[in-house]
């Protein structure tokens, strides 16, 4: 299971890199679900942990290579307050994102699957 | 069961999906934004980072630019379409939402951006012509060849950042609004040289309101509730000064015309608030012998600033100043040889004439007896996410009718059914003025480019090397007949058109004059002997008396006093009725806060500083008082009046003790000025003690009304607020409650080498995440000002200088 992660990051990472698109803490868990996954709650921890690492590590890298003024102005936009709950906040919204696209790849597998 | 748990889960993961996706309602997609590899977390501190190298298509030729420590880059272009194709480019690059934001704002297009709830504001901002009136001036800047070619330069300059964009590092307010620039035109140049002249000059519409007031109370009360000169002055020219010429003024018409217009806005006290300080003292009252100019241009604060400071230089120019984001050259600046500032005119260029129409078709309308046709001009307004709303208006010779007799108007002293007549209207070309200032060696020079300027009038202060000091009230302004353009005008009837200029020569001005020093502070130009009719919003006098008292006594000045200068916070008006206020008040009557709050007062020097607890006693008595005199009055069966000017006020304190107007008419006794003076004083300090709790430290001036930096688009987060600043409406210093503020304080020290000293409060990024989006702030607020580094080569040293960039044309 932790080399699924690793290996979810890493496609994730890759694909960031290369174009701007938010969603790849989507797609790639939902791949993941419809390839890989053995079981719902494995389609869904890996997804969740994998997205969750992905934004979390970018928001901490981001934060201490100059992001201390932008981070303060958007918590403080978001009513936030502070920068480590909004670091917290994007974290949860990417382990929701990726957990349950990881899970619902592997329900459509299981769902398409002829007995 | 299996497809029971995909519904479920993929349900959910689609509600996320669209959720993080979509914008909703104040939130901005949350994906996109959140996302930290192409959302907020790029616009960061390390886009600061100064690049070496800069690979731009477009130049013909290398460019050098030094960056010093606030980020002002110092641009260093072989030739003068370089010069300004880079400062589009860098102005772009750390500023490119806010020109953007402005112009769309300007040109009737929130709409497109935030939806429907700007489509009132952006009806209105059509009505009134805006694009037609930026439309009329570029094909004036586009015809001469010099204003051409630079604009095109620019342009392509701003296109050319633009194109280097990709989404993730798109400036922050995209991000959050969701959407992407659009390629710069010169059109929205010529757009942001009409958005400051409507901002300058559009609180001369209240002509409407004069209108109501003579028909509610007669020539003889109007003119002395309501008086065109003001009751105090001490004029831009100095009182006494011979005007040699043979005006050609106009004769007023035969005509008793009454304005139909019925409409009424209810009182509201109107303060003029765009102001500026403007001076320049002569070589000899200062100690080095040399002229020294300052300016503190006043405007609404927001950020990013209204401002970018910046250095041009090629062979055939080298300036610095402030510039605008959106427009080249220097506004406010100096060269080697010059410098030169601007405070705001305030005479009037907007007119009303009221129009009959032939019939509902609009398409005709009464001019002398004859039937003439309208110009429509149909405007679509596109509204993100709805249907594009047109809107038709209907121009006349006059200009466009900008509510029709049904209709509730956006502005409320806006006169339905009558058509608004603009010099900023007119085809005109601004820009060649500052493209000539910039390249200014001597007075002659500063005369020829002030002649191409029309709209907004200002005051151009300027001071030489060579040791002549002057002063011209300038722009295009109408030639009036005594009273003209007051009130309502007979749009039917030509002798109520502008009869035609005041000749340039004609216009308020001095050179060298005797006293040794020429300023201005947006008062009333002249004084009562100027042949022409001048009419508008001047400010109060006290803050150009006060400039005035304190140049007068100074000698041997330095740069350090004039800094000093633009930081007074003596208030004359406080100085001038206080005493008389506080002799009115009967000691034995008052409680003991009363007491200690009048104690506060007696012992205060009229200084508006933010740590002093007397200058929010006085501002709140003041204003109770105001209300308690006038109030009662402003009732009229026309509806409400305005309340008088704070001027007319004081006079009538001043020379009519036992005035009617300070018995409350709502009350069977007779109230006089000293019951008023302790009624008010008394309810001042009861709601002082409700709003800000019992006399304490939360009654500083600084506390009680500080200063409001906003985000220029509101966004929450990304402005400064409760800044703790001095001063007041009529200080030097100058703060007004709608958080108008010395906007660029400038002091320039000519002479074999020329010295300058500059700050705004901002910054020069326009990226909430830079550490220089509010550097200057703090030091604004403290009265700090910075040595501006004025470079003559590429190759200078400095310990000030933080970097170099060197922008490669095609190779």
């Amino acid at each position: 299971m932790i080399i699924d992660i690793i290996i979810c990051l890493a496609v994730m990472l890759f694909l960031q890199l290369l174009t701007p698109f938010w969603w790849w803490i989507m797609m790639v868990p939902f791949l993941y679900g419809i390839v890989k996954a053995r079981s719902g709650w494995k389609g869904f921890g890996v997804g969740m942990a994998s997205a969750g690492l992905l934004w979390l590590f970018g928001s901490l890298y981001y934060w201490l290579t100059g992001g201390g003024i932008i981070a303060q102005r958007v918590a403080m936009m978001m009513k936030l307050g502070s920068p480590l709950l909004l670091i917290a906040a994007i974290t949860l919204v990417a382990v929701l994102a990726g957990g349950f696209a990881g899970n619902s790849g592997y329900f459509l597998r299981t769902a398409l699957r002829r007995d | 069961m299996r497809w029971l748990s995909l519904i479920l889960s993929a349900g959910v993961a689609l509600g996320l999906f669209y959720f993080l996706n979509f914008p909703h309602d104040v939130l901005p997609p949350l994906g996109k934004f959140l996302n930290p590899y192409a959302g907020f977390w790029q616009n960061n501190a390390a886009s600061d980072k100064i690049p070496s190298v800069l690979d731009v298509r477009g130049l013909k030729d290398s460019v050098m630019v030094l960056w010093d420590d606030r980020r002002v880059p110092h641009i260093f272009a072989r030739n003068d379409y370089d010069l300004y194709f880079a400062q589009g480019y860098l102005t772009a690059c750390d500023r490119l939402w806010q020109m953007e934001f402005q112009i769309f704002a300007t040109a009737g297009r929130l709409s497109e951006i935030v939806g429907k709830q700007a489509l009132d504001y952006d009806r209105f901002l059509r009505r009134i012509g805006m694009v037609y009136a930026a439309e009329n001036s570029l094909k004036e800047m586009l015809t001469h060849p010099e204003t051409r070619t630079i604009l095109e330069a620019y342009t392509a300059g701003v296109n050319g950042y633009i194109h280097s964009l990709s989404s993730k590092n798109l400036p922050l307010e995209y991000k959050i609004l969701d959407y992407k620039p659009e390629a710069w035109t010169p059109l929205k140049s010529a757009l942001l040289v009409k958005y400051m002249a409507w901002s300058l000059t559009s609180y001369n519409i209240k002509d409407l309101f004069i209108t109501r007031a003579l028909a509610a109370l007669g020539e003889a009360e109007t003119a002395r509730l309501y008086p065109r000169y003001p009751p105090f002055t001490d004029p831009i020219i100095p009182p006494g000064t011979p005007w040699n010429f043979h005006p050609q003024i106009p004769e007023k018409p035969k005509s008793d015309f009454q304005p139909a217009t019925r409409a009424m806005p209810n009182s509201i006290e109107f303060t003029p608030h765009l102001g500026s300080n403007n001076w320049a003292v002569s070589g000899e009252k200062t100690s080095s012998g040399y002229p020294i100019l300052c300016n503190d241009p006043h405007l609404v604060l927001n950020l990013p600033s209204i401002w970018y400071e910046i250095q041009l230089v090629s062979p055939q120019v080298n300036v610095y100043g402030v510039s605008l984001p959106g427009v080249p050259f220097v506004i406010t600046g100096f060269n080697s040889e010059v410098a030169w500032g601007l405070t705001n005119a305030e005479t009037d260029v907007i007119d009303w004439y009221e129009i009959e129409f032939k019939d509902d078709t609009k398409l005709e309308y009464l001019y002398d007896d004859k039937w003439r046709p309208t110009t429509v001009r149909i405007e679509k307004i596109k509204v993100r996410g709805e249907r594009t709303v047109l809107d038709t208006v209907y121009y006349t010779h006059h200009g466009p009718v900008v509510y029709q007799k049904t209709e509730a108007p956006f502005d409320k002293w806006i006169p339905p059914g009558s058509a608004m007549r603009w010099t900023g209207h007119d085809p005109s070309n601004e820009s060649l003025t500052f493209l000539k200032l910039n390249r200014a060696r001597d007075y002659d020079d500063y005369f020829e480019a002030l002649s191409h300027y029309d709209c907004p009038g200002q005051n151009f202060a300027f001071a030489s090397t060579e040791g002549d000091i002057a002063i011209w009230h300038n722009g295009k302004f109408p030639l009036r007949w005594q009273g003209q353009g007051r009130y309502i005008n007979d749009g039917r009837n030509s002798t109520y058109d502008w009869q035609g200029w005041i000749p340039r020569a004609q216009l308020p001005h001095i050179k060298n004059p005797n006293r040794g020093f020429v300023s201005s502070a947006n008062q009333y130009p002249t004084d009562e002997n100027y042949p022409y009719y001048l009419t508008g919003s001047y400010l109060p006098f006290e803050r150009g008396a006060r400039i005035n008292e304190r140049l007068a006594k100074m000698e041997n000045i330095t740069p350090q006093d004039m800094i000093a200068l633009q930081n007074d916070v003596m208030d004359l008006h406080a100085r001038k009725i206080l005493p008389v206020l506080l002799s009115l008040l009967d000691i034995q009557s008052l409680t003991q806060d009363e007491i200690q709050s009048y104690e506060e007062l007696k012992s205060w020097n009229y200084e508006y500083r933010a740590e002093l607890i007397a200058p929010t006693i006085f501002e709140y008595w003041w204003k109770e008082l105001s209300n308690m005199i006038w109030l009662d009055d402003m009732k009229s069966p026309l509806g409400e009046l305005q309340i008088p000017l704070r001027d007319v006020t004081t006079s009538l304190i001043l020379t009519e003790p036992n005035s009617h107007y300070f018995d409350i008419r709502t009350t069977p006794d007779k109230e006089t000025l000293s019951d008023l003076a302790i009624k008010s004083f008394q309810s001042a300090i009861k709601k002082l003690t409700e709003e800000l709790g019992s006399l304490d430290y939360n009654w500083e001036w600084g506390k009680a009304r500080g200063t409001d930096m906003n985000h220029l688009g509101r966004i929450p987060g990304l402005g400064r607020t409760g800044l703790p600043t001095n001063g007041s409406e009529c200080t030097v210093n100058m703060k007004h409650p709608l958080f108008v503020g010395p906007s660029w304080r400038m002091v320039v020290a000519l002479g074999e080498e020329v010295k300058a000293w500059g700050i705004y409060p901002g910054g020069q990024s326009g990226n909430p995440g830079s550490q220089f989006y509010d550097n200057a702030v703090d030091d604004w607020v403290a009265g700090k000002i910075y040595e501006l580094l004025y470079l003559k080569s590429p190759h200078d040293k400095h310990e000030l200088l933080a970097g170099k960039t060197v922008m490669w044309g095609e190779k």
